[in-house]
């Protein structure tokens, strides 16, 4: 079982993640609404494993993953996007993002890709 | 879609009503259609040959294709097209139509041709029409002077409305606004990262069961009223559309997507030249907002 931090802007994206997360026995710690809310949450909580959506006002996702390895150089953050955003998908891969999940969301991919950040 | 479109011009012009027609739909997801009842309505065969064939079949142990090439009104690869099409759209509602006595096949093909009169369509827009296929059928209800790219946005909204919120949605005649007052609206614009000229958007306004039943069957939540939560998920909805618009156009242009809008309260939608779609759910009126080289704005 993982503590999981969700970051989305989108209440409807964060009640789906967090069903499914739970749903597979994980922990969701926090969620937060904007990339500036899920640094502070995550300097707050420390959890396992972040999920952070790309698209967010204040401060977007790729921001945010930046400030994230700055207080933790071996954080494991999935980002979330829409399909479509491949530039921003390799920016995200460059700042160190472990894992990329699209919407809508595939359950069992979701799963799978937690499950094996978390046993790594 | 051709179900509803014509199912519904059949019950403005009263030639059935909509008890009849909702009866005809239950029947159409159990029909399997008739050799004949294809054959006739792709005119390869008249209505007399078809019904000849009927009677032979009822003291012979054949099947109709069989009897319809050994009388020579089909060749082989006719009968194998004409398999081909047993699930078509246009095909079972014609056939749940008649089986339940609502109309003969006649009546029902001279009311398909007042049809392609009050929509002024061709010959061949009606092909597309029975084709079921909405990539052949939105484009018929779109101006002449769409921009191919804005075309294939609105194609892949109603592709993925048809494939994640409701089956039977069907569409209306679009056209330009330049701004439309809504209670409720939810809308995505998108931007090229480097060339700011490329803008697009697209959002979604109407009817407050509409938008409920997008909401609700995306989020797979109840929602009672349209209200942030619940626009929050149409503007879900709008997102994953605009994801697989910027993939599919990735090759020609990065679109760069900004977080989605949406606010509760009445509002002005304006986008300078905007596409306006009807998009019926649950017979509930959307409005499929599009633009090209503008953005939406409230």
């Amino acid at each position: 079982m993982s503590r999981i931090l969700i970051v989305d802007d989108s209440r409807t994206s964060r009640k789906i993640l967090r069903s499914i997360l739970e749903d597979a026995g994980h922990d969701v710690v926090g969620e937060a609404m904007d990339g500036q809310d899920g640094v502070n949450k995550y300097k707050e909580m420390r959890p396992d494993l972040v999920t952070l959506d790309i698209t967010m006002p204040v401060m977007d996702g790729l921001e945010a993953l930046k400030c994230i390895r700055e207080v933790n150089a071996e954080a494991k953050v999935i980002m979330v996007t829409a399909a479509g955003q491949q530039n921003k998908m390799i920016d995200a891969i460059k700042l160190g993002a472990s894992e990329f999940v699209t919407k809508p969301f595939e359950p069992d991919e979701i799963v799978k890709m937690v499950n094996k950040l978390a046993n790594n | 879609m051709i179900n509803q479109l014509f199912g519904n011009y059949l019950v403005k012009t009263g030639a059935l009503s909509r008890d009849q027609l909702e009866r005809a739909f239950e029947t159409q997801k159990k029909v399997r259609v008739k050799l004949g009842l294809i054959a006739v309505t792709e005119k390869l065969m008249t209505l007399e040959q078809s019904e000849e064939v009927n009677k032979l079949q009822a003291v012979m142990d054949k099947r109709f294709g069989d009897i319809a090439i050994e009388k020579g009104y089909l060749t082989d690869d006719q009968v194998g097209r004409l398999l081909g099409l047993q699930g078509n759209q246009y095909l079972t509602f014609a056939q749940a139509v008649t089986d339940n006595g609502f109309m003969t096949l006649k009546e029902f093909e001279n009311a398909f041709s007042d049809y392609q009169k009050a929509l002024a369509f061709t010959l061949t827009d009606m092909e597309s029409l029975k084709s079921g296929d909405s990539d052949r059928i939105v484009p018929l209800f779109l101006p002449n002077d769409v921009d191919e790219l804005q075309k294939e946005h609105v194609l892949i909204a109603v592709r993925t409305l048809l494939r994640l919120i409701d089956s039977d949605a069907y569409i209306g005649r679009a056209s330009w606004v330049s701004s439309i007052p809504a209670k409720g609206v939810a809308f995505q614009c998108l931007a090229g990262e480097k060339n700011q000229d490329t803008k697009v958007a697209l959002g979604l306004i109407g009817e407050e069961d509409g938008l409920l039943r997008v909401a609700g069957t995306f989020a797979k939540e109840e929602f009672e009223k349209v209200d942030l939560d619940s626009l929050d998920a149409v503007a879900e909805f709008i997102n994953c559309i605009n994801g697989m618009f910027a993939t599919k156009v990735s090759s020609k242009v990065f679109l760069d997507m900004l977080p989605p809008i949406y606010r509760e309260e009445n509002v002005t939608v304006s986008g300078g030249r905007m596409l306006k779609l009807p998009i019926f759910v649950d017979g509930n009126e959307l409005q499929l907002l599009s633009t090209y080289d503008g953005m939406i704005n409230i």
